[in-house]
């Protein structure tokens, strides 16, 4: 099939299927068709960009173009555009791929089910067996349903607690965070910038790969981006004869962090870790159980620094130089009143407003010490729990480098990606009194200790025999940092495996 | 930088407070004006209220001082200062857009100085130049390794919603600054009082921001994230004096290092001061502020824009203080502020609406690491302290008073010191075949030429220091000649101008040309021309006899000057001949 047909098949899907994936969709003709041609025409010539030259590739619309709208989903940027372009939209058009248009989101990425946007709920391509609408997952649940319905060939999100894997998950699909600094926020819209990750969604590890390739790049303009030296550190480090030959000959050792078999795990979700697990021992793999004592703190550390970086972030949103405004004076007109209460007011969404009000709490001087700090010492325990059980060494963390690896630690972590299934939307949306706004943030306790420890991790689609046909789970694969290649590849193993 | 942003961007913003004029304002002028039930009507001879107006002032002041005296034995002030002073640097803080203050407004920004969504900052490590010279002047410790820290806060010239600065960990602490009795430190200080600088922060400024219409407001944000040093002293003054001293003494330093351009008189510089009182003799205070305990409750006085300022709102805020608390009254910690030629501080923010800035280390940034290698060059290449060319120009070698030895140092941000020691080298050049005591009189000489003489015409006609007005090489030689009594002081006068308006001849050509060399006059001149003043002007002669009123001999020598011939008439040996004719 030609690329040019590929592309108006994803385009029409987009008219033809509303999921609500897109906030802006691509217009069905455009000077993107031109494009699309004369990547045909390299490719019958032989001489592509890249893998993904001439392909639709879906931005999340907190990732900044210069050609369409950015609204991060919510009203205060209801009508914005930026005047750049996000450092991985350049890498992308210079690879020849084409922006398939903006995709629905969690207001500023702060959600698990994509229900929490200005323009409305996504949808889940997937119903459950009762036909019922389901979560597509969040906060980059646009982007998984846009790849999930055919509607582009793949899609940036971004992931800050498991934004990018969790709608995985739900949607059968495949998200890749890769370790923190391996690609450029620069146009990222930030929500926690000590967590916020570019993440890529697509059909296969495959694909993620190809992609993962093209924007896994030092960016000057992103102080944050692992600078050159540091990356050589890191190959190096992986190219040394004992960790290379994890991705060639020797068998690996899997970790299975016995803190994660909790009792939230559904019985389909725990079914399709212990296939996942046989699967690799069939292949001649060795399955480990490993401790990571910290992760219980680690979902209340993850919703502390969150908010209090995105109370900050969320700052210079005032309607004064862009975005909307509410109208009259801002303020509630009095002499000691609040500036911008009306912009803000009006401009954020509950969710957003609730974690600006804790992040703002937890760095109020009198709770600073308490929360703010505090987390910052869990997180480093975190940290310290992964370094403890993985074999290789962290390439950056320079005190021991007698050996880089160590006997009797893993590889890699296996885990499921999240614990159950994916809601009804009917559910989600409904207020109940026995629903706490807090219940979501539990889909997020199995993907947030890789963000605290910006590991890279990967979500695969597996099926399992359920009690109504086949049910689909999302696991997950964790690795040391800079590990992201071997991630990849245990993630391919794994990827779309239906077990009996 | 930004092209998109058109004039459309700039958008009006309407203010939370209500505008009202500060309460000081009504009162400020109250001594100068009486009230308008006890004004005459009309005509009040102009002199006669001019006069009554002096004198009220007068009292007033005497009153200020006796009270100033009375509460100053009871009561002890304490103040802290904190300096904020624009970085001498090409670019802004976390960008690479210009500076420059003189360009259209909105027009030096980069994304991420407006705080576009998705923009992100970039330390521009050639700033720390001027920062680390500021602190090394300030004799503190450097720190390896320092942070940066968001300071949360809303308003519109504030476009990211927080300032980012150092509050946790500074790049420089532990400093000191020494004032001097010549400073102008008030007397109890004695002949110099150290005060200890807690920190030295890096930091960005905010946009400006002018009032358009009572509810809008125009930005510009071509100052926004323009780099900021923040200094911080302990809170060491006990007198207004000494802070005024303090913070001149701390602008000096900068801008004598390099590290700042222009002063608070452009807006280069703002102060803010913290104020508290205590009774002396009476149990410690409760409060303590950076390690020092047994204080009072403080207030924080902000922005204040002149020595002026700074002094007068530190009396100001004192006596209110002192007078809340005789009255019974609990100081509240409060943030006031100051309008220039009021008389009393005005409350801003109370501690109930204080603002809690929720310091938070900016996640974007890296820790700065400040190297060593950097550190010994900087030292190196440090120019001399002020103190230290004080210390140098008043000393046996220059021997200058110390009324001239500043001003040298201060004027022109060291370009008139520059100046001067171009002209002495020139001129010992040119002396070399004086004599020693010659030779050394002409440190003081030169010096005075430059502040005086040079100085005088410089001001005289409003013109911008340049070290071309009047060439070092050519008042040099101008001096020389003098100095040979080559020519007389009036023509060496008239000569300067002349070069000062422009004439490029070099001094001896010009004093050929012009026929300005000095001819002595003999005895029999000076005599016949002493004659004919004392011949027109017989009753001075009397009055200087009988009453003996010696200072009317300068009138004759004067006199004689103006009708001997031009340039001739040295005014000594005038004044000679007329003692031998008059007193003898």
């Amino acid at each position: 099939m030609s690329l040019l047909r590929e592309a108006e098949r994803c385009v029409a899907n987009q008219y033809a299927h509303n999921f609500n994936a897109f906030i802006t969709p691509l217009s069905r003709t455009g000077s993107w068709q031109d494009r699309v041609r004369e990547a045909d025409a390299r490719r019958e010539e032989g001489n592509p960009k890249s893998p993904v030259d001439g392909r639709l590739i879906s931005i999340k619309d907190n990732i900044c173009t210069r050609e369409l709208p950015t609204t991060c989903a919510s009203k205060i940027l209801d009508k914005f555009t930026s005047p750049f372009n996000a450092t991985v939209v350049d890498q992308l058009e210079a690879a020849g791929a084409i922006v398939a248009g903006k995709t629905n989101l969690d207001e500023f990425g702060m959600g698990s089910n994509s229900i929490n946007s200005h323009f409305g709920p996504v949808r889940n391509p997937r119903r459950d067996s009762s036909g019922e609408d389901v979560s597509a997952g969040g906060s980059s649940g646009g982007s998984a349903a846009s790849v999930a319905a055919d509607q582009c060939f793949a899609s940036i999100g971004t992931d800050t607690g498991g934004s990018v894997r969790l709608p995985a998950a739900y949607t059968g699909t495949v998200g890749f965070k890769p370790s923190y600094g391996l690609i450029s926020r620069w146009g990222v819209v930030a929500y926690a910038n000590s967590l916020d990750t570019v993440g890529i969604i697509g059909k296969t590890a495959g694909n993620v790969r190809d992609i993962f390739n093209i924007l896994n790049l030092h960016d000057q303009r992103d102080p944050t981006s692992l600078s050159i030296p540091s990356r050589s550190r890191i190959q190096a480090a992986i190219e040394s004869p004992q960790l290379a030959s994890r991705l060639n000959s020797a068998p690996l050792r899997i970790g299975v962090p016995k803190e994660y078999n909790v009792s939230e795990l559904t019985s389909s979700v725990r079914r399709a870790w212990a296939l996942s697990l046989a699967h690799l021992k069939k292949q001649g793999h060795t399955v480990h159980s490993v401790s990571l004592p910290d992760t219980k703190h680690a979902l209340s550390t993850y919703y502390v620094l969150g908010p209090a970086e995105a109370s900050s972030n969320l700052a210079k949103f005032d309607g004064v130089r862009y975005g909307s405004r509410a109208e009259g004076p801002d303020g509630d007109g009095k002499p000691d009143g609040y500036l911008y209460s009306n912009t803000r007011g009006q401009g954020f969404g509950q969710e957003v407003k609730r974690r600006i009000v804790l992040g703002t709490f937890t760095l109020s001087a009198g709770e600073f010490d308490n929360y703010f700090i505090q987390a910052q010492r869990v997180r480093r325990l975190v940290q310290q729990d992964f370094n403890a059980v993985f074999a290789a060494k962290h390439p950056l963390e320079v005190e021991h480098t007698d050996k880089l690896i160590r006997e009797h630690d893993v590889d890699v972590i296996i885990c499921p990606t999240a614990p159950s299934s994916p809601s009804r939307l009917k559910d989600l949306m409904s207020k109940s009194a026995d629903k706490s706004p807090l219940d979501p943030y539990v889909g997020d306790v199995f993907t947030v200790p890789a963000s605290l420890a910006g590991l890279p991790a990967i979500s695969v689609p597996v099926t399992v025999p359920g009690e109504e046909g086949a049910e689909l789970a999302g696991i997950q694969v964790i690795g040391q940092y800079g590990d992201d290649q071997l991630v990849l590849k245990v993630g391919e193993m794994l990827e779309g495996k239906s077990f009996d | 930088m930004l092209r998109s942003l058109g004039s459309g961007t700039l958008r009006s913003l309407c203010i939370r407070r209500n505008r009202s004029l500060p309460r000081a304002f009504s009162s400020a002028t109250r001594y100068l004006e009486p009230p308008a039930a006890d004004r005459v009507p009309d005509r009040v001879p102009l002199r006669k209220q001019l006069k009554q107006e002096a004198k009220a002032l007068r009292s007033h002041k005497r009153q200020r001082k006796e009270t100033a005296e009375a509460s100053k034995e009871e009561w002890e002030l304490t103040v802290g200062v904190e300096i904020h002073a624009q970085l001498d640097t090409e670019t802004k803080l976390f960008s690479r857009a210009s500076t420059s203050t003189s360009d259209v407004p909105n027009s030096n920004l980069a994304l991420f100085d407006l705080a576009f969504p998705g923009s992100q900052p970039v330390f521009q490590a050639a700033i720390l130049l001027p920062a680390i010279r500021a602190a090394l002047a300030l004799n503190c410790e450097i720190q390896p390794v320092s942070r940066f820290d968001r300071k949360h806060y809303f308003y519109q010239d504030q476009p990211s919603g927080y300032q980012i600065t150092q509050y946790y960990e500074p790049f420089a602490r532990n400093g000191y600054v020494d004032l001097y009795d010549y400073d102008g430190i008030a007397p109890e200080d004695g002949e110099r009082v150290r005060i200890n600088i807690k920190q030295v922060q890096l930091e960005q400024d905010t946009a400006k921001s002018q009032e358009y219409s009572p509810t809008t407001q125009l930005l510009d944000f071509n100052r926004v994230s323009h780099p900021l040093i923040e200094i911080i002293t302990m809170p060491q003054i006990h007198t207004p004096e000494t802070a005024a001293a303090c913070v001149r003494k701390l602008q000096a330093i900068v801008l004598s290092c390099g590290a700042v351009t222009t002063g608070m008189e452009l807006g280069g510089l703002r102060a803010d001061v913290n104020v508290s009182v205590r009774r002396r003799g009476e149990a410690p205070g409760e409060h303590q502020y950076d390690g020092i305990s047994g204080l009072g409750q403080r207030t924080e006085i902000k922005n204040l824009s002149s020595f002026k300022a700074v002094e007068d709102a530190i009396i100001a805020e004192k006596n209110r203080q002192i007078e809340v608390l005789e009255s019974g009254g609990v100081i509240e910690g409060e943030t006031r502020g100051w309008a220039i030629g009021s008389s009393e501080t005005r409350r801003l923010r109370g501690k109930e609406g204080s603002v809690d800035y929720r310091y938070m280390p900016d996640p974007d940034i890296p820790p700065l690491i400040i190297g060593e290698d950097l550190l010994s060059s900087l030292k190196d290449t440090l120019p001399t302290a002020p103190d230290a060319l004080l210390t140098l120009l008043v000393g046996s070698e220059f021997n200058l008073p110390i009324e001239d030895a500043k001003p040298l140092i201060e004027l022109d941000n060291g370009a008139r010191l520059e100046y001067y020691h171009d002209v002495v080298d020139i001129l010992r050049s040119l002396q070399v075949d004086q004599d020693d005591k010659t030779r050394a009189s002409l440190l003081r000489v030169a010096s005075n030429w430059v502040l005086h003489e040079l100085g005088g015409l410089v001001a005289k006609h409003d013109r911008a220091w340049d070290t071309e007005i009047v060439p070092a090489r050519s008042l040099a030689h101008l001096i020389d000649q003098l100095q040979r009594n080559l020519i007389t002081g009036p023509t060496a006068k008239l000569v300067l101008a002349t070069i000062f308006d422009g004439d490029r001849r070099p001094v001896p050509q010009l004093l050929e040309e012009e026929n300005l060399l000095l001819r002595p006059l003999s005895r029999e001149e000076y005599v016949a021309l002493a004659e004919s003043v004392i011949a027109m002007n017989p009753q001075m002669v009397e009055q200087i006899r009988s009453k003996n009123q010696l200072g009317k001999l300068g009138w004759f020598v004067g006199q004689m000057m103006r009708t001997g011939e031009k340039g001739r008439v040295e005014a000594p040996k005038a004044e000679q001949i007329l003692r031998e004719l008059i007193l003898s």
